[in-house]
């Protein structure tokens, strides 16, 4: 007991030491005036305590400009790092609340154990993970996670953003780090041990440069966090350092990654089926909604999203279903809360009757080789509202996961994108700029597909591309360079002629999509199916 | 949970910064006790200001109070040098003195309003240097109220041969010239010319005895205003060309208080002009009178003292008078008012 109070007193000496000193100079300080005041006499005692509330004044406003000159001239030289350290209790995030990432929880799980009770790897004559790396795209949950660990496992918690480190000044970023990791390494002897959380690690973990033209402080304050990893292995403290970054694992300085600093790299990804409809579930428990909403059907339509977007688009509809004077949240709520999401705020233009109808008409065309062909994308939604630049959307979202694209669904993604192209030269018998975008993305696959996936007829394979990029040079013969290119306008002709043909026969249809949009602007998913069940269609599936 | 975070962090923030408030209290408390209590208590005034002599400077001092005056005897040896002048270590043990003094009657709780040093030579007792000085002066001095010059001006320095000695000398001539009895002179020395003072010229040490009056406020104003009409024509040289000072002094004379009188004071001015000129020459006697109404508005103004009707001053060389009201006092501004505006003039 007294040992581990013993212990406690220390580290709270080391921790506050300043504070301390400070506090006992001015003890003696005060005493030491009243000994003075005492050998003084009354007189010239009275007088110095008549002074005193004026001094006292004046020396705080002194202190105050001091401050204030200091705050302003040298703020951004300042090597006091902000209060970085959060107690684990106050966290407050429970393992429990992180959901959906049910891989990564796993992993990190490990790690919690091995934090609690590191006896049992050190009785096994294991060494202790010293660093976790989080990787993964932005608003997965990687800061949630490090969170729940630190609640899980008791521990204090220092969470510095990785920007926080770099300054102007060389060195100043280097000195943060020694601080943060001093701190840590006092708390760790208190309370057995201590998480640093860093995010955004890519701010000083990027592959250093050696440049004379700047860098250093970047790279000095990088081999300071070197530094401190190694020196926490040195002296065996239970230090674990969580590192949080959504740059690609290549971009940062390898070593930082070599085995013994970020031993453990955990792949936050994007939730899957599964865990989206856990997560819409978790934020649609702490709202009203209708209960018929079908939180499935949500989570096959939010493919590709992270949880932080789930999380916005459970707000956005409470906001939607607020401002439509509802209590609940219903599906248009989370559809328009999809939209808005993706694709920006509508944004009503005045068209002419004409223009209209030959963006109702391009819309109407996409819609049906959409659905008609695609062997992996729904549609979600077609409008003639303008958004952003666009007159007119067809919103579309893929069924499942896919990690590939297949030649299939590419040449489907061309004839999706030329069946505006397709659709206004039937109804109207011309075209117009309206189809830019869509011959960009159409160019743009077809080129890919035949430059660099090896997907054309003529049995040319390879990625062509990697010799015409612009640091390499170009060292393609000009007849390889006309051959693929020719390949390439083939693929957009046969696809034409495709979605010509398909848009012929279902004219109709077309026709239907068309005019329903004229009249309502906007069509969901289910009144889109619903035209082509009329018309005896079913949705291709892959 | 952002919210509880903030809120518990500002719980500590207050305790933080109410223990920092309870430190500089107690620190204010503490050095409040410790300013509370005389250095000197009243009872024990005089054998401080001894105490304080013998300790600090070696000096062996008499002490004696009367009212709200204290007097202090300093016997000193090579007093004056062959020119009469103050000798450096008579000096420097005088401002000793009046530092031990002015140190006691600062710190303690009796209520004294003036002190007054009397030094003078043992070999040569007759002589004596009198310094007399307001208490309030020496505190607003020292607490920059008002200037070194100033103060030294509100001091009162005298050099004299001691009236009681020249009392004993010339009534010592009559005694031994009448043959009276040495058993018989003392009595009546005692009893008729070694009496109490009445003026503050009467202020002394002779013969082991004090000679010492309360002083009061308004012959000391008086006597001060004599004495900065001295020093104005030291400093002056174009007063001190037209006229030779012979003589100036100061009193002050109580009112009739049931008839609503205040009391005044009076100024009389012995001035002989040095030249035929000067003598019949109105720019310099309203030279004169100009320099005794200034100091006049200094003393008065300095003091902020109301209570008199009037100041009278006088020049005997020519007879002319003048009083200056109080109100008229009041309103003068030097350099701007003219004497003819405040002083209304008896004869010329």
């Amino acid at each position: 007991m007294l040992p581990q109070r013993f212990k406690l007193w220390k580290m709270h000496f080391k921790l506050y030491r300043t504070r301390i000193l400070i506090g006992l100079a001015i003890i003696l300080l005060i005493a030491a005036s009243v000994w003075g005041m005492m050998s003084l006499e009354s007189f010239y005692r009275n007088q110095t305590l008549a002074m005193m509330p004026l001094q006292l004044i004046m020396v705080a406003l002194n202190a105050l400009i001091f401050v204030y000159m200091y705050m302003n001239l040298f703020r951004t030289g300042g090597t006091a790092s902000k209060n970085i350290r959060m107690k684990s209790n106050l966290v407050n995030v429970k393992w429990d609340d992180v959901i959906g990432l049910d891989a990564a929880k796993t992993e990190a799980w490990e790690v919690v154990q091995l934090i609690k009770d590191r006896a049992k790897v050190k009785n096994i004559g294991g060494k202790i993970i010293k660093g976790l790396l989080m990787l993964g795209p932005p608003g997965c949950g990687k800061t949630y996670l490090a969170k729940a660990i630190a609640t899980e496992s008791g521990m204090p918690f220092l969470s510095m953003a990785a920007s926080e480190f770099v300054e102007m000044f060389v060195g100043v970023g280097a000195s943060r780090v020694r601080q943060l990791f001093k701190k840590a390494r006092e708390l760790a002897a208190g309370y057995g041990g201590c998480i640093v959380f860093i995010d955004e690690l890519d701010a000083i973990g990027r592959n250093r440069t050696f440049s004379q033209f700047g860098g250093q402080e970047t790279n000095s304050t990088q081999n300071q966090l070197l530094v401190q990893i190694d020196g926490l292995q040195e002296k065996e403290e239970n230090v674990i350092v969580i590192g949080a970054t959504n740059a690609p694992e290549e971009s940062l300085d390898p070593a930082l990654l070599r085995p013994g600093r970020f031993d453990r790299k955990i792949f936050i990804d994007r939730p899957n089926l599964e865990e989206r409809e856990k997560i819409f579930a978790f934020y649609f428990s702490k709202v009203k909604y209708e209960k018929s909403l079908d939180i499935k059907r949500l989570a096959r339509k939010s493919v590709y999203k992270t949880p932080a977007d789930i999380e916005n688009i459970v707000k956005e509809s409470a906001l939607i279903a607020a401002r439509d004077d509802k209590d609940v949240i219903d599906f248009k709520h989370v559809s328009e809360a999809i939209e808005r999401i993706d694709m920006g705020l509508k944004h009503r233009r005045s068209l002419v009757p004409k223009e209209k109808e030959q963006t109702a008409w391009h819309e109407a065309g996409h819609v049906v080789v959409l659905y008609l062909l695609h062997p992996t994308d729904d549609v979600f939604k077609a409008s003639i509202i303008g958004r952003r630049e666009a007159l007119g959307v067809v919103h579309r979202n893929p069924r499942e996961e896919l990690f590939t694209r297949s030649k299939e669904a590419l040449l489907a993604d061309i004839k999706t994108s030329l069946a505006g192209y397709v659709t206004e030269k039937i109804k109207f018998g011309t075209t117009s700029t309206g189809v830019e975008s869509d011959f960009n993305n159409a160019m743009a696959t077809a080129h890919n597909m035949v430059w660099r996936w090896g997907m054309s007829g003529i049995g040319m394979i390879g990625n062509y591309s990697f010799y015409e990029a612009p640091n390499h040079g170009s060292d393609l013969a000009e007849s390889t360079k006309e051959k693929l290119n020719k390949e390439t306008q083939e693929i957009l002709q046969s696809c034409l002629k495709d979605v010509e043909d398909l848009l012929k026969k279902e004219w109709k249809i077309a026709e239907h999509i068309a005019n329903e949009l004229l009249a309502k602007e906007e069509l969901e998913y289910d009144e889109i199916d619903a035209i082509f069940k009329d018309y005896g269609k079913s949705q291709t599936k892959s | 949970m952002k919210s509880e975070v903030r809120s518990q962090r500002s719980e500590v923030r207050k305790r933080n910064l109410s223990s920092v408030f309870c430190l500089l209290a107690s620190a204010l408390v503490a050095l409040s006790i410790a300013g509370c209590g005389p250095t000197f208590p009243k009872g024990e005034f005089k054998e401080s200001i001894i105490r304080l002599c013998k300790k600090e400077y070696k000096l062996d001092v008499k002490v004696k109070t009367v009212g709200k005056t204290v007097a202090i005897y300093v016997p000193l040896t090579n007093l004056l040098d062959f020119t009469f002048a103050l000798t450096p270590d008579a000096g420097e043990k005088l401002n000793q003195v009046i530092l031990s003094v002015t140190r006691v009657v600062l710190s303690t709780d009796a209520k004294y309003d003036f002190y007054c040093v009397i030094a003078h030579d043992v070999k040569i007792p007759e002589i004596q240097i009198i310094i007399i000085k307001s208490v309030e002066d020496v505190r607003r001095f020292l607490l920059g109220d008002i200037s070194r010059g100033e103060y030294g001006k509100r001091m009162l320095i005298d050099m004299r041969i001691a009236p009681q000695a020249q009392k004993e000398r010339a009534i010592r001539d009559v005694f031994d010239r009448m043959k009276i009895d040495a058993k018989w002179q003392e009595g009546v020395m005692q009893d008729f010319f070694m009496s109490e003072p009445t003026t503050l010229g009467d202020i002394g040490y002779w013969a082991g005895k004090f000679y010492i009056k309360d002083v009061k406020l308004t012959e000391f104003l008086a006597d001060e205003i004599a004495s900065r009409i001295k020093l104005s024509f030291r400093d002056d040289k174009v007063l001190a060309d037209s006229l030779a000072l012979k003589a100036v002094k100061g009193l002050y004379f109580p009112g009739d208080t049931s008839n609503g009188g205040s009391g005044y004071f009076k100024v009389d001015i012995t001035a002989e002009p040095r030249t035929a000129e000067a003598l019949s020459s109105k720019e310099v006697s309203d030279g004169l009178f100009s320099y005794a109404l200034k100091v006049s508005y200094d003393v008065m103004h300095g003091y902020h003292f109301k209570d008199f009707d009037y100041v009278e001053i006088k020049s005997l060389a020519d007879g002319r008078s003048s009083k200056v009201m109080k109100e008229d006092l009041d309103n003068y501004k030097p350099k701007k008012t003219k004497i003819e505006d405040v002083m209304v003039f008896d004869s010329f």
